[in-house]
């Protein structure tokens, strides 16, 4: 009887312990640990954009929720490589997956569109500029 | 008997009732979290980015939007704000109004070292959190954390204390201890923060006292928790 009794408080608290409190809402991927090994070795670039990539599309594949900032941050290193118009496309999943970051995504779709214009000089030039140069 | 005995100590860890003044942060009821980069200061120039890549997934989890904190440092970097210590003496309202967010966490390394002795290593860590109001700059919360770790050689003898001091002198882990950290002042029953608009107990966790004002003007309350969201 009193083995039964402890096993069966065993179990209760594993319950508890895996529904109560450590559960977790998202699948991240090792997102703390893509962002730590990309400050840790910012030369290993592209490790770090796989890593992003590969967090969203796990998600993705599962159906489940991409965690908050995910394409966001897969965007801006899009983003950065250049590639402005791969980044839009996930600014454009951040903002309709959590609307607080629309205005945010909105600005930095404006801003990659401006970069995407002069295709020479990305982002050297405010548009602006540009634009009241040509006319 | 026993196990009722075991579940209800259980129960009361779990529902040890938060000591601090909620008031402010429950009616503030922010949704989006910005997370600015950190301010160092101990003398690990990497510990600002190490601590930075470890607070997302802790604030997220308890139901927050997060501004992606890559991003959001580099934006800033790109606004003439390469320093942490500027960051931190920007106007509130300024910076979220930069990122459309209803709340900014700065978050300041006290310690962050490593004391070698003969046999044991000491790797001490030390963190404050401070939340301000994204439109008042009024502080809503605030934090602070520390953890000492000491390899000792209670476990594996002289010879293991030693091993372990080597190991850890090649490159003392700080990881761990700063997610633990976080895990401590994010807990909530605890010192942290109330579920937020993603976890389904928003809103229907708070502690009595904190809850108490927003029924006192009745009008306002069922409007409250999209007052955030309007001004975008």
């Amino acid at each position: 009887m009193r083995p039964l009794h402890m096993l069966a408080a065993l179990a209760v608290l594993a319950g508890l312990s895996q529904f109560g409190c450590a559960q977790t809402m998202y699948r991240w991927g090792g997102y703390d640990e893509a962002l730590y090994d990309h400050y840790k070795n910012p030369q290993k670039r592209d490790e770090y954009v796989a890593k992003l990539s590969g967090i969203i599309e796990a998600a993705e594949a599962n159906g489940g929720v991409v965690p908050p900032g995910c394409y966001a941050e897969y965007g801006w290193a899009l983003y950065e490589e250049g590639r402005a118009t791969e980044a839009v496309v996930y600014f454009e999943k951040e903002s309709k997956r959590w609307p607080e970051s629309r205005p945010l995504m909105e600005k930095l779709i404006r801003n990659a569109a401006r970069a995407k214009a002069p295709a020479a000089t990305p982002a050297a030039v405010p548009a602006s500029a540009v634009e009241g140069g040509k006319k | 008997m026993k196990r009722l005995l075991v579940l209800a100590a259980l129960a009361a860890a779990c529902a040890q009732p938060p000591k601090k003044d909620y008031a402010k942060l429950v009616s503030s009821n922010p949704r989006a979290i910005l997370v600015v980069p950190v301010v160092n200061k101990s003398v690990d120039v990497d510990a600002a980015d190490y601590f930075l890549s470890t607070l997302s997934v802790p604030l997220a989890e308890r139901g927050y939007y997060v501004f992606p904190v890559n991003l959001v440092k580099r934006m800033l970097e790109d606004e003439g704000m390469a320093d942490a210590s500027l960051v931190h003496g920007t106007d509130p309202a300024r910076l979220c109004a930069l990122f459309g967010a209803d709340a900014v966490l700065f978050v300041t390394i006290e310690q962050w070292t490593a004391k070698y002795m003969l046999i044991t290593t000491q790797v001490t860590v030390e963190f404050n959190y401070v939340l301000k109001d994204g439109r008042t700059g009024e502080e809503l919360w605030r934090d602070h954390e520390a953890g000492v770790y000491a390899s000792d050689s209670a476990g594996g003898g002289l010879a293991g204390a030693i091993a372990a001091a080597i190991v850890a002198k090649a490159a003392p882990n700080y990881m761990p201890m700063a997610r633990q950290a976080n895990a401590r002042a994010m807990a909530y029953p605890g010192p942290g923060f109330p579920a937020g608009p993603y976890r389904p107990e928003h809103r229907k966790d708070l502690p009595a006292a904190a809850e108490a004002p927003a029924a006192a003007k009745p009008a306002q309350a069922p409007a409250a928790p999209q007052a955030p969201a309007a001004p975008k």
